[in-house]
């Protein structure tokens, strides 16, 4: 066993987020602009950030994994194979077929299930336990949504603030190809490059970076543009403090409301962007999107069976729902000036 | 004046040059044309029958003009994309731009109804609940909005086909045809899913255009002056704000053209939409191409003619 | 345009306000009421638009049907690739071609198994055996015949522009087959045809040596390469067809439209330049159909053609072009033996809509507006009950007609695969032993079929000649306790891999990327996990699949085979050596090459049926059931839902159109489509007051804040 199994890395990679997380937390504290901005959040919105708190929890459960302590008699478990918390939460729930909420019958056929009533939102065409599946999306949402905005933030800062810093011939290349990527039908441009890129979870993520990135570092080009002018930061220039130490001292800091709202608005959109992509065929194994677009025959099916399509469906809504709402908070209570973008 | 023009123009060319380089990069460099080929004539194709494919398609050169200068990918895609010859579908030989004409046509008689009801619903919608500030319509509003625009697209058609088509039977469920009887059938329903998808977010825009409009210092004037609110509301903040809303209708309407990807698939509206749909399931490249090379056209076309106009009107913009 | 609109707008919301203005002079409570009840008015104008809308509404799809026509409804999910006989080998494409285009042989409509009879040909061929193992088909064609009017003939006497259909016509189409340029995918099979390959050699060298060669129209490069050694025309009527080695199988490709007339003039004529379509989407044939409109995007008409001999000539009373007047029981209990010997086509034209989803076209179809249906697994259990209709819709006067379709699903392993294929010996014939025994075809038909379907036992579907009722694998009957013996006996005890210490780790590839796709690979999956082998899913896209075909680099993957002609020669040469995809680009994927195998397929495909056949078909089967490089997972059975008022609708399998058998009662088709689709209205009033419940409060309320 190697320490580069996948699922070491991941669990390597969520220890990491939360470091990161919580150094934020802490930077958050120490400021009084930030600290402020926290308790104004929390006092509008205290609801929907508990609401997107449980999904982070969700997704962390099942980030979670390591192999072994799983009883011999289990069936369908892979000896050796790395179970997360929620895996191991619902081991052994597996039916044959479809059954309805609470059922203690198949739903087509009426044969006895294996757990009768354990299923709280019954079970999908393969007998997998739709409240189990619809867990696991959590992870699969934060995946996409936070996986693109790692890229893409990046990206669009690198870009915009080194084109708005330096301006010259870099801004006018940097402006150009914004320009160019901007004008291309962004949904297109996504299918294109996934086409290309071969279908998986990364791919996914690095076309919705590629074609997400524009717009943020149009913004952040602006922004620096505008900073690079204001009075001290003219006065550290002339003083002769390294071009490095500008902006990593006085320009990223201004910026930083920015990129918090931009990431709270982006993650939405990228979330629902890849319920398109599964009904395209080209989404994330795993993902709501995938679950509501089989669900699209079932509803059809007769009796219907609607614990699919209403258990993914309920948790996009819930998530999309409660981000969008911090999202709107977040902009207010930051940067009053920027409500009407978007 | 004339200077500010041609810069404009000039960019716009140049932005159009580099999505055509973008889209060589994308879809010649990555992708060898001999799988498309074997994708469009079937597994049991023999060569002979694939080299002949891609010599009529036109395949069969190198990618670069280093390679040969005068038979090359790279000048064949810049020649044929900006004198409009898009050839033939990778997938069924038949001639895109016979396709795109008659796809135009069911895409604009979709999207354009779309445009102007949209403005007619998310208009007064928005003004009402602008009218309605900081009480509980307001904030219901604001609320609903955000409920709207959380629901994925898919399950708005889902469900709207499964209750108004097959349950309540008003609409038929799918399908086109474009006699003037017929036609308000079948986009009844893509319509009717349109707007309300996309009412949330347009009564959202607007709604924060109106009140920064009614912030205004001439909105404050006429208040004092004992003007009534409704008054207010529908001389000097609609008044006001119809260049941000004209913006953002100019900007979308050589999108119009596109189609609407999601409804025309659905609803089996033979548009530009669904052609390109189909084009994404059926490995279709050089319609890909096509409709993305377009796409991008228009919406530099539309941008330039914009910016233009704005310096026409606002001699300041040309300055800049 | 939309401008104009836009102002329009504005000024019906001014001139609502101009009122308030009015008004305010005489008090201010007054004038802030009308304000927002404009918009409350407005509310209603919209409401009241709906109403009135709704009551226009309706979901018909069709413009109001024209006269007493018989016109029959059906609908595709994307236009075939091409319609060239030479090449079209689909479905859908079939469904076209089919009626288009005409046979020298044609299937007897009502006899199970199928049997043919003469179509275009005046009998069966003559078969005459010659010197050196060759065999001579000798068909005689009927006179006066003609190709449906189109623009490609010239005028003839009568000014019509159609011809004669003669021999030539169809050792025209033969040699197009051998043609390289064309690149039919049955060329293969023809070259059992003497001279057939020289010939495709000759046009290839013809071509190469002389560009002013290449540039004549294809028929004058046919007689100048000097024509196929086996194809010869000793009169205007008469085909002699030479083979060199026996293949008494080349009779069913008689009665495929690869071995149609085709007229020279219509290859010369649509080449797709000059705004001519191309011949791939102009069909020119001799069918009981013509293609009068043919709209890839959203659809297709298929009309009656005045020139087919069946309609030209009733009095012939052809055997292909009158109701068949024999029939089993069945058939004279569900009414169709009333049309024996009646003239065909019954029906007058067949529009064919596109609907690229399936649940909206079932829906549509239980509206009344598509005529026949397959039955959809999302609708099965509401249709469906034991093993007939349910009561709901036999009270909408439907019927249902089944069919086990000639083919065969089946899951393949790679036999050049390093750890499935035949170079790990026992130990890999194990894994594919217990990886069969673990797989439950019942249940996955169960779960993704609705039971329609028979768990296959062999490649052979029911209906071939040599498939056995009572015959049983035993690697096809489910048992996880013997499979895990198997793979401790290969050396995988609990699956896991001794070299690694890890679970057995193999890929299924996939092209179908669906949601729906996926689960139905995840239920093997999930099976093989039982064995604690890990099988991984990758899906990739149809380019990157067969790439990797090509190249030899999978493991696992599922395919069906759906049968050209009911012979078992045409499904167990899919495990021929020769026919292997790695060495040869044949459709054997499996690389499945065994030499006792290949010994008796050589031997019974040139045989006769009879117990020798048998024998060795059963031979075969058994040496299948234990080396295991396929996976038999099912055969398909069709059912097919049609409207009461369709008649005559049994389907024959093999993808053979049969609309010209077809009548519809066009007076009881409008009247249930009028029955069943009333537009439910109450809902829109509903809302409409749901709306004014909510608006009216809220206005309320506002004005109680404001004071």
């Amino acid at each position: 066993m190697s320490w580069l199994e996948p699922h070491i890395l991941s669990n390597l990679v969520t220890l990491g987020l939360l470091a990161g997380l919580v150094f934020a937390a802490r930077v958050v504290r120490a400021q009084r602009l930030w600290r402020e901005a926290a308790v104004e959040l929390w006092r509008r919105r205290r609801f929907a950030i508990l609401v997107v708190g449980v999904y982070l929890l969700i997704g962390l459960a099942d980030s979670v994994s390591w192999t072994g302590g799983v009883p011999d008699d289990a069936v369908g478990v892979l000896p050796n194979a790395p179970l997360s918390v929620l895996d191991r939460a619902f081991l052994d729930s597996r039916e044959a077929s479809y059954s309805a909420p609470f059922a203690a019958v198949e739903f087509y056929g009426g044969d006895a299930l294996r757990h009768p009533g354990g299923h709280p939102l019954g079970t999908d065409i393969l007998g997998r336990d739709v409240f189990y599946l619809s867990l696991k999306g959590a992870r699969v949402a934060l995946l996409i949504g936070g996986l693109t905005s790692l890229i893409a933030i990046p990206l669009a800062l690198l870009f915009g603030v080194c084109a708005g810093y330096f301006g010259g011939r870099f801004d006018d290349f940097v402006f150009f190809l914004i320009s160019t990527m901007a004008s291309m039908p962004s949904l297109l441009l996504l299918i294109a490059l996934i086409m290309v890129m071969g279908r998986s979870t990364f791919s996914v993520c690095i076309a919705l970076a590629v074609t997400g990135w524009v717009g943020f570092c149009r913004l952040t080009r602006a922004e620096t543009l505008k900073l690079r002018e204001l009075d001290y930061i003219q006065a550290a220039r002339a003083l002769g403090v390294s071009e490095a130490k500008i902006i990593f001292r006085h320009i990223l800091p201004n910026l930083a409301h920015l990129i918090v709202i931009t990431f709270v608005l982006m993650f939405s959109g990228l979330v629902l962007s890849e319920a398109v992509l599964s009904w395209l065929g080209i989404g994330v194994d795993g993902s709501w999107g995938q679950m509501i677009d089989g669900a699209r025959d079932e509803l059809s099916r007769q009796p219907v069976v609607w614990w699919n399509i209403a258990a993914a469906g309920s948790a996009l809504f819930g998530l999309i729902l409660a981000v969008n709402s911090v999202g709107d908070a977040v902009r207010d209570v930051l940067d009053p000036r920027t409500a009407r973008e978007s | 004046m004339g200077a500010y023009v041609l810069r404009r123009l000039g960019y716009g060319v140049g932005v159009v040059l580099g999505v055509l380089f973008l889209l060589f990069l994308l879809f010649f460099t990555i992708t060898a044309p001999e799988d498309i080929a074997r994708k469009a004539l079937g597994d049991k194709a023999p060569p002979e029958a694939i080299q002949t494919w891609l010599e009529n398609h036109e395949y069969d050169r190198p990618l670069w003009p280093w390679q040969d200068w005068d038979e090359n990918l790279l000048f064949d895609h810049y020649r044929k994309m900006l004198t409009f010859d898009f050839g033939v579908s990778d997938a069924d030989d038949s001639p895109i731009i016979d396709r795109i004409k008659a796809g135009m046509g069911p895409s604009l008689s979709l999207t354009v109804p779309l445009l102007v009801l949209g403005l007619f619903v998310s208009i007064p919608l928005s003004l009402l609940v602008a009218f309605f500030r900081e009480t509980y319509i307001d904030r219901m509003g604001v609320f609903l909005c955000v409920l709207a625009m959380s629901v994925s697209t898919l399950l708005y058609i889902i469900g709207a086909q499964f209750l108004i088509g097959k349950v309540l039977r008003w609409y038929p469920i799918s399908g086109f045809d474009a006699s003037l009887a017929m036609l308000p059938r079948f986009l009844a329903l893509p319509v009717l899913v349109g707007l309300i998808s996309g009412v949330g977010g347009d009564v959202r825009f607007y709604r924060t255009v109106f009140l920064e409009e009614s912030s205004r210092d001439f909105v404050r004037t006429a208040r004092a002056k004992g003007a009534g609110e409704a008054r207010i509301m529908i001389f000097h903040v609609l008044r006001n704000a119809m260049i941000p809303i004209l913006t953002r209708v100019v900007l979308a309407i050589p999108f119009l053209f596109m189609g609407a990807l999601l409804l025309e698939a659905f609803f089996g509206i033979p548009g530009l939409g669904s052609m390109t749909v189909d084009a994404i399931q059926s490995n279709d490249f050089s319609t890909m191409r096509t409709m993305v090379y377009i796409g991008s056209l228009l919406f530099v076309f539309g941008q330039v003619a914009t910016d233009i106009s704005y310096g026409l009107v606002d001699p300041r913009v040309s300055v800049e | 345009m939309k401008h104009e609109q836009m102002s329009g707008g504005h000024r019906a919301v001014n001139a609502g306000c101009a009122k308030t203005t009015l008004r305010r002079a005489q008090g201010g409570v007054l004038s802030a009421i009308r304000g927002p009840s404009d918009f409350a008015s407005c509310l209603l104008g919209i409401g009241l638009a709906i109403i009135f809308s709704l009551s226009a509404c309706s979901n018909d799809p069709y413009p109001p049907e024209d006269g007493e026509a018989k016109v029959l409804y059906s609908s595709f999910d994307a236009a075939p690739r091409t319609l060239d006989p030479a090449t079209a080998y689909t479905t859908k494409a079939h469904s076209v071609t089919g009626v288009v285009y005409d046979t020298l042989l044609k299937y007897h409509f009502l006899k199970r198994p199928l049997e043919l009879m003469p179509g275009l040909a005046v009998d069966l061929p003559l078969v005459t055996p010659l010197e050196g193992g060759r065999t001579r088909y000798r068909f005689t064609l009927r006179e006066d015949l003609l190709f449906a009017d189109d623009d490609c003939f010239e005028l003839n006497g009568e000014g019509r522009r159609t011809r004669e259909i003669v021999s030539a016509d169809i050792a025209f189409q033969l040699m197009r087959l051998a043609d390289p340029l064309i690149g039919s995918p049955v060329a293969e099979t023809f070259a059992n045809i003497d001279g057939f390959v020289e010939f495709a050699a000759a046009l290839e060298a013809y071509r190469e040596e002389d560009p002013a060669f290449a540039d004549l129209a294809a028929h004058e490069q046919y007689a100048a390469a000097g024509g196929v050694r086996g194809i010869e025309m000793p009169s205007r009527y008469v085909l002699d067809i030479t083979l060199h080695r026996a293949y008494p199988q080349i009779k069913y490709w008689f009665a495929m439209e690869f071995t149609t007339p085709v007229p020279w003039e219509a290859i010369a004529y649509y080449t797709g330049q000059d705004g001519r379509p191309r011949f791939d989407d102009h069909p020119v044939g001799a069918g009981p159909f013509v293609l009068s409109e043919y709209d890839k995007q959203s659809r297709y008409v298929l009309s009656k053609n005045p020139n087919w001999y069946g309609v030209r000539h009733p009095e012939w009373k052809a055997p292909a072009a009158i109701f068949p007047t024999e029939g089993d029981e069945e058939d004279r209990r569900s009414g169709r033996m009333a049309y024996a010997g009646r003239s065909l086509p019954l029906i007058d034209r067949v529009v064919v809509v596109r609907e690229k989803e399936s649940i909206p076209r079932f829906n549509k179809f239980l509206q009344g507006y598509y005529d026949a249906s397959g039955v959809i697994k999302e609708s099965f259990d509401s249709v469906i009950q034991g093993d007939g209709l349910s009561a709901e819709m036999e009270g909408l006067g439907m019927r249902l007609g089944k069919a086990v379709s000639p083919d065969v699903f089946y899951i393949g392993f790679n036999m050049n695969d390093e750890v499935v294929g035949r170079s790990n010996g026992e130990s890999s014939r194990k894994i594919r032993q217990a990886m069969s025994l673990a797989v439950d075809s019942e249940e996955f038909l169960r779960i993704f079929q609705n039971g329609r379907g028979v768990p296959a036992q062999s490649p052979l579907p029911p209906g071939i000649y040599g498939y056995e009722s009572g015959y049983e694998n035993t690697f096809r009957r489910p048992n996880i306790e013997r499979a895990k013996e198997l793979m401790t006996e290969a050396g995988y005890q609990n699956g896991i891999d001794p070299t690694t210490g890890e679970a057995l780790t193999l890929t299924f590839d996939t092209s179908s990327t669906s949601t729906a796709g996926l689960n139905q690979v995840r239920f093997y999956t999930n099976a093989w996990r039982q064995l604690g082998i890990d099988v991984q899913i990758d899906g990739t896209t149809y380019n990157q699949f067969q790439e990797k075909l090509r190249q030899g680099d999978y493991q696992i993957f599922q395919f069906g085979w759906v049968a050209d002609y009911p012979d078992p020669e045409n499904f167990l040469f899919l495990l021929w050596s020769k026919m292997g995809k790695s060495d040869f680009g044949g459709p054997n994927a499996t690389n499945f090459s065994d030499a006792r195998f290949d010994e008796l397929f050589v031997s019974m495909k040139a045989r006769d049926n009879g117990p020798q056949r048998i024998a060795e078909i059963e031979e075969m089967l058994s040496i299948l059931e234990r080396e295991r490089p396929w996976i038999e997972l099912f055969h398909r059975e069709d059912y097919s839902l049609y409207q009461g008022w369709v008649k005559n609708v049994k389907p024959m399998g093999l993808s053979i159109p049969t609309y010209q058998y077809r009548d519809i009662d066009p007076t009881s088709r409008s009247d249930k489509r009028k029955a069943w689709n009333e537009p439910v209205q109450w809902p829109a009033y509903l809302l409409l007051l749901a709306g004014v419940m909510v608006i009216v409060p809220g206005v309320l309320t506002y004005f109680k804040e404001r004071q």
